[in-house]
């Protein structure tokens, strides 16, 4: 392909992008608007994903040790709940570690001159959270091992509710992603329709298919971008003040940085120029078959 | 000898059961001017039609400069149609586009540079007496005026073979004759030409090759031929 002709290309398609004035605005506008809606499922479904990690990734498991433990018994439970599967972390939490922290949480002078009543703990992290009662439930069977505790019931819930939202917004998204394509692609069938004349006689005078193609595709692709790109400003700005709202007044909930926003910002600036040049070579198609 | 059209048994129907074309046997050789005569509904379209492969035959081969169409692969379809100079009955201008545009489309679509575009293009407008409407639009034009764009555009890119369908349809007889000069000197450079008419008077004055189709049939091939050959 030679560089004047795809120079031609470049012209052609924005050349039939101002010729078109309305109906580039309606594709534009069609294209923001599709991925404005994708958009909020996105910033919805991937915050509650990040909420959920949060919480997931706080869930520790507290193991309780029987008072009469000595030296040797600590470090073969230690040994012990580190060798079982799925186990990440384990912090031990002397009596007088425990009491310095319970102190803190209800000040000094009430504990004054009391014997300590706490008993050597091990605070477990795991790998993934849903292997917390499984792991609990083996540490719980240990030698010296009193108790074991880590929020049973509430844990579990958790996991049910964040499985749900993440499925529901998966679904949501596929279904919106499925609607803007078809926003799009019928929109600029509109513009290839409007131009199936100009289509026809190219192709009646020698034209290659990809040369008859080619502008559609640039101007799908500028299209695409354009809306993207609008749609973007907008969902940013939306999103920067419901963190600062959330961050205000729900200050236990934090939401996805803003920052981290700006990497499927990028992902969505790539899927609405891609969706332009999809909908412009899908709406094309039937007009070259002459 | 390969021949510039030759077409072997072939036959039309069309998707309905309509029969456009029943066995058509014809040789028509490089440099020829062949006129296409015959009543409204003969099939005198739809032979034109499959050169420029618009339509597929139903039976038989085509054979272009030697190379068989009907068996032309999708992608080869616009290479068959570069060595084709085709004038269609309803012009088929770009109506956005000015004169000079629209003659130029027809190269920047094959790829040729500017510069072949910018010495080309000007020359051929002249030659169809059109130099001084170079910026109009078509609608701007008349009749003739635009009959002469399309064969401009035809011409553009040296073809081979020039197919024009009722060229001057509905054109005054001093523009149709115009027209046919034209076609007359595109013919003395070399070019073959297949023009389908009913402009009996034209036909009988140039004494060109005559194919008369009837119902779909080849009824009549006549060197130096008149409009009717009854007469
Ligand atoms: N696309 C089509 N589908 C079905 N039938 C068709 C089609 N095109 C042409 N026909 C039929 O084929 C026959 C031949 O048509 P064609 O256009 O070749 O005639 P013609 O000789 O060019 O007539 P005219 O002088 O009126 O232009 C006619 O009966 C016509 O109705
Ligand atoms: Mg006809």
């Amino acid at each position: 392909m030679k560089l004047r002709t795809i120079r031609y290309f470049f012209k052609e398609a924005f050349v039939n992008l101002f010729r078109n004035g309305w109906m580039s605005l309606a594709s534009i506008g069609a294209v923001a608007s599709a991925l404005i809606i994708f958009g909020s499922f996105l910033i919805i479904s991937i915050n509650f994903d990040y909420i959920a990690k949060n919480v997931e990734s706080q869930v520790e498991i507290t193991a309780y040790l029987e008072d009469s433990v000595n030296q040797l018994v600590l470090n073969q439970v230690e040994y012990k709940i580190k060798s079982i599967d799925g186990v990440k972390e384990v912090v031990f939490v002397s009596k007088e570690q425990a009491l310095e922290e319970f102190k803190k949480q209800v000040g000094e002078e009430l504990l004054e001159g009391i014997e300590n009543p706490l008993p050597h703990s091990f605070r477990i992290k795991v790998e993934t959270p849903q292997e917390v009662a499984a792991v609990a439930e083996k540490i719980q069977q240990i030698p010296g091992v009193e108790e074991v505790k880590y929020g049973k019931g509430v844990v579990e819930k958790l996991f049910k509710i964040t499985h749900w939202v993440r499925l529901v917004g998966f679904a949501i998204m596929v279904i919106f992603a499925i609607i803007s394509i078809f926003i799009i692609s019928n929109t600029i069938r509109i513009t290839v329709f409007a131009r199936r004349r100009e289509i026809n006689i190219m192709k009646y005078i020698g034209a290659t298919d990809w040369f008859v193609r080619w502008p559609f595709l640039i101007e799908g692709m500028l299209l695409g971008f354009t809306g993207s790109l609008i749609a973007i400003v907008l969902l940013t700005v939306g999103y920067n003040y419901l963190y600062e709202m959330v961050k205000l007044n729900i200050p236990i909930i934090s939401l996805l940085p803003i920052e981290e926003f700006y990497d499927y910002s990028l992902g969505l600036l790539t899927i609405g120029t891609f969706l332009g040049a999809f909908g412009s070579g899908f709406s094309i198609k039937k007009f070259l078959r002459v | 000898m390969l021949h510039m059209i030759e077409m072997i048994g072939v036959s039309k129907v069309y998707p309905g059961g309509c029969i456009a074309l029943k066995d058509i046997n014809v040789k028509i050789e490089k440099g020829e001017f062949v006129f296409l005569v015959g009543p409204t509904g003969a099939g005198k379209s739809t032979f034109l039609k499959l050169i420029f492969r618009e339509e597929l035959p139903t039976r038989g081969q085509i054979f272009i400069g030697g190379k068989n169409i009907t068996r032309l692969k999708p992608k080869e379809v616009p290479y068959l149609r570069r060595k084709l100079g085709v004038v269609f009955q309803d012009f088929r201008l770009l109506p956005q586009k000015t004169v000079y545009e629209n003659v130029a489309f027809a190269m920047e679509v094959v790829e040729a540079s500017p510069r072949e575009i910018k010495k080309r293009v000007p020359k051929i407008l002249e030659m169809v007496g059109l130099s001084h409407k170079m910026n109009a639009r078509p609608h701007e034009l008349s009749g003739g005026e635009q009959q002469r764009v399309a064969l401009a555009r035809a011409l553009v890119n040296n073809p081979d073979v020039v197919i024009a369908d009722e060229p001057t349809g509905n054109l005054d007889p001093d523009t149709s004759w115009e027209i046919m000069e034209l076609f007359n000197e595109i013919n003395k450079n070399g070019t073959t030409l297949i023009v389908a008419t009913h402009a009996k008077e034209l036909v009988d004055a140039m004494r060109k090759r005559v194919l008369q189709l009837e119902n779909g049939r080849l009824v009549r091939d006549e060197e130096r031929g008149v409009y009717r050959g009854e007469t």
